[in-house]
């Protein structure tokens, strides 16, 4: 059903808010995380709907001729068309500062995408490519173990917003960093789970790939600035 | 301590920061963003238009139950995509079926149109399915996805093993990781 998208959504927005809450007991200004609740709120709606216009346009639909498919994101959203146009949106929305609006909202970003990732548990899509390990699991009626490889995701995910939100709590890493380490993590964690998935025409490997060169590259130039 | 007469200043002031009536200007700005929000709607409007110029295919083939049963058990895993050209989550996932049915050549896809009138069904499949190597069946009861279990709901899809057992049903429109998997799992 695709409403139980709704499902897989809450639980994604349930931990971006719990990790806004977290981070705001622990070191940011609570006003500062509700500005960032709202900016990271608009990020999201506005990558969604922008990965769902890259979806349909890829796949052959016109906007235009079928305006009401923007709203059915179930049938398919463009990872790299809704990475790109969160940036865009998060970016024009906090432009006045964006090293520290970067910096807050990172570790939140990846406990959202933890959390998206997880709701595979409600959308009942778990599972990836075959195997025989202890903890692999199988589809309803089927004798094919397989992978739980969103599961992964989220866990990966999950432990890096947490490294990176003590990070700040405790090591005040310098502008950009946790950015760019988010950015590493979430590349990172695709590139890692990639091989483990099913699909009909191959994920954006080369997005995955970009997204740890320019994490990696933001990072090594952020920590060699801080110590000059 | 303020005096009124402080306090009714230091108010009309915030009214005159904040509250100001609207210029001219303003005004022809909000008729220019009406206008461009109506002109975006109508051009929209317009081009949701069903017609199709190109060469239509033939239409769907009308299937009883019985004949339905035999196409499925025929000794090959099966994909039945339940769809009507009414429905907007059919259009949605369409392409997709069509890249499966190309990437899973020993896969047979059947698309079973539910509830349809022959002209829209062949427009639709013009538009939506062109690319696709699938046969279209009809339905125009929609009775059998609800003998098979599936309900009344569009759209549905059905898988089936190459012993013809039902091996998974479903319901909505699909997305790519589940038809991926439902794949993977019959085809084997």
């Amino acid at each position: 059903m695709e409403f139980t998208l709704l499902g897989s959504a809450a639980v994604a927005i349930g931990s971006f808010w719990l990790i806004i809450r977290w981070e705001a007991k622990r070191g940011n200004a609570a006003g500062c995380a509700v500005d960032i609740w709202d900016a990271g709120l608009a990020a999201v709606i506005g990558g969604v709907l922008v990965g769902r216009l890259v979806s349909m346009i890829s796949a052959g639909i016109s906007p235009f001729s079928d305006p009401g498919q923007i709203l059915l994101v179930r049938s398919g959203v463009s990872t790299v068309g809704a990475t790109i146009g969160a940036i865009a949106v998060y970016v024009f929305v906090t432009r006045r500062d964006l090293a520290s609006g970067l910096d807050a909202i990172a570790p939140a970003a990846l406990a959202g995408l933890a959390g998206w990732h997880a709701g595979c548990l409600v959308t009942n899509s778990c599972l990836g490519a075959e195997s025989t390990l202890p903890w692999a699991m199988t589809l309803d009626g089927s004798a094919v173990t397989r992978h739980p490889v969103e599961l992964y995701a989220a866990i990966l995910l999950a432990v890096a917003a947490v490294l990176i939100a003590r990070w700040k709590e405790r090591g005040r890493p310098p502008e950009f960093a946790p950015a760019a380490t988010a950015l590493l993590a979430a590349g990172g964690t695709r590139l890692v789970t990639e091989p483990m998935r099913i699909s009909l025409s191959g994920g954006p490997v080369w997005f995955y790939g970009a997204g740890c060169v320019v994490g990696t590259a933001i990072l090594m130039w952020s920590l060699r600035r801080s110590r000059n | 301590m303020r005096t009124t007469d402080s306090l009714r200043r230091s108010g009309a002031t915030y009214l005159e920061q904040h509250h100001k009536r609207p210029t001219p200007s303003a005004l022809v700005n909000l008729r220019r963003r009406a206008g461009a929000t109506l002109l975006l709607i109508a051009l929209a409007a317009s081009a949701c238009s069903p017609t199709f110029d190109g060469p239509l295919p033939d239409a769907p083939t009308p299937v009883s139950q019985t004949e339905f049963d035999g196409l499925v058990a025929a000794g090959a895993p099966a994909v039945v995509n339940v769809w009507a050209s009414w429905c907007l989550p059919c259009r949605s996932e369409a392409p997709l079926i069509a890249t499966g049915s190309l990437v899973h050549p020993n896969v047979e896809f059947i698309g079973l149109n539910v509830r349809d009138s022959d002209a829209n069904a062949r427009v639709f499949m013009a538009k939506y399915l062109s690319d696709a190597d699938m046969v279209h069946l009809s339905d125009a009861s929609g009775r059998i996805p609800i003998d098979l279990g599936g309900g009344s709901g569009v759209p549905m899809t059905f898988f089936y093993a190459a012993d013809g057992t039902l091996a998974a049903t479903h319901r909505g429109i699909i997305d790519e990781p589940t038809l991926a998997r439902f794949l993977d799992e019959i085809d084997r």
